[in-house]
């Protein structure tokens, strides 16, 4: 329980300097994409090692998070680059 | 029906307790389905502009009161238009097109002064603000108000001109409608601009060459079927809504139900969608220099 409660504090900074940093680079859309894709990056190796500690880390799993960032980078071109 | 939307919507034994809209064939369709998405926007706007395209309502009159009304405001002398430093505006315009640059130098030195001694408006003061990408005249004006260095140009009480120049081209392989707004008022050369060096005007002027004006620059005005980035944030923010929304009812039925199961973690997910659901409503296509 309290490794979970790490893990999600772990996740909530990764995500507020994903956040914060995305808003400092307004106006500047190349480094926003780069922000967007690192902050997707460490969340798929987030996921990887909260699972690994957990002990269901699977290979379904990895594949799933992977996607959850693909898309999450799309959508950013989507809006970014349209 | 009833048992599709089961099917895609909630976790069931149907679809081994994991909402199928939730599945890794499901995840990797919307990546495909995106990408798709992306292209055909690009193809229908480069063939069919006026069914798909950037929609823009920028016009020099309303620049021109938008801006006076703040001056006015603040109990400010309005500005009055001026053809010659509307010909500075237009050349400064066509050189940032030219030459692929968006800042007030060009890569060849250029400085905003330049083009407006070549215009032949002679200045004591002179200043720009730069605008691109905005989609109303409004918008253009009340972006440069939020911003203390343009909103110092625009009520800068010893400016008696003004000059506009809205012109749409590519710029850095991006489809641009550009404004340039350019301050004066009579006598000799000291300039002023928002971010930049003063520079000597006079040095410039040796080493300047004649500028080419452009035509139709009083206005931007286009109106297709479907706007762009309406089109794509209202895609966009729907989709979010509706993977977050099945992140959380799947969450509750396998809560409720304590079925164990091999997958992502819901609310890690749902935190991961709502932080980029944030960063994209952060994101403007307008841009100030």
């Amino acid at each position: 329980m309290k490794l979970t409660y790490v893990n999600f504090v772990v996740l909530a900074v990764i995500l507020a300097s994903g956040i914060f940093t995305f808003w400092g680079a307004q106006n500047d859309k190349t480094i926003q994409l780069f922000v967007g894709v690192a902050t997707a990056v460490a969340y798929v190796l987030w996921g990887m090692i909260y699972h690994a500690l957990e002990g269901d880390l699977h290979v379904k799993v990895v594949i799933e998070y992977s996607l959850v960032g693909a898309i999450a980078i799309i959508l950013l071109l989507t809006i970014l680059w349209t | 029906m009833q048992h599709f939307l089961r099917h895609f919507f909630l976790p069931h034994h149907s679809n081994n307790h994991r909402a199928k809209a939730l599945h890794i064939d499901s995840l990797l369709c919307y990546v495909l389905l995106f990408a798709i998405l992306n292209l055909s926007i690009k193809i229908i706007h480069r063939d069919f502009p006026s069914v798909l395209g950037y929609a823009t309502d920028i016009r020099v009159d309303a620049l021109l009161a938008s801006t006076n009304a703040k001056r006015i405001s603040l109990g400010l002398n309005p500005l009055k238009l001026n053809a010659t430093l509307s010909q500075a505006a237009a050349a400064k315009a066509q050189d940032m097109f030219s030459h692929d640059y968006w800042a007030h130098n060009s890569p060849q030195g250029k400085t905003p002064w330049s083009f407006i001694v070549n215009s032949g408006y002679k200045y004591t003061i002179a200043g720009e603000n730069l605008a691109k990408n905005f989609s109303t005249s409004g918008g253009v004006v009340d972006a440069w108000m939020a911003s203390p260095t343009h909103k110092d140009n625009i009520v800068k009480p010893g400016y008696q001109d003004i000059g506009f120049a809205i012109v749409n081209g590519v710029l850095n392989g991006e489809e641009t409608t550009l404004v340039v707004q350019m301050f004066g008022a009579g006598g000799s050369p000291i300039a002023e601009v928002p971010k930049v060096e003063t520079v000597i005007p006079e040095v410039a002027i040796a080493v300047e060459e004649p500028q080419k004006l452009v035509q139709g620059v009083g206005s931007s005005v286009f109106k297709p079927i479907f706007n762009i980035p309406t089109v794509t944030r209202d895609i966009t923010f729907m989709f979010i809504g509706l993977i977050v929304g099945v992140l959380v009812l799947d969450g509750i039925v396998i809560s409720r139900k304590k079925i164990v199961r091999v997958a992502g973690h819901n609310i890690a997910h749902i935190l991961f969608f709502l932080t980029f659901f944030v960063a994209l409503t952060m994101v403007q296509r307008g841009a100030l220099l």
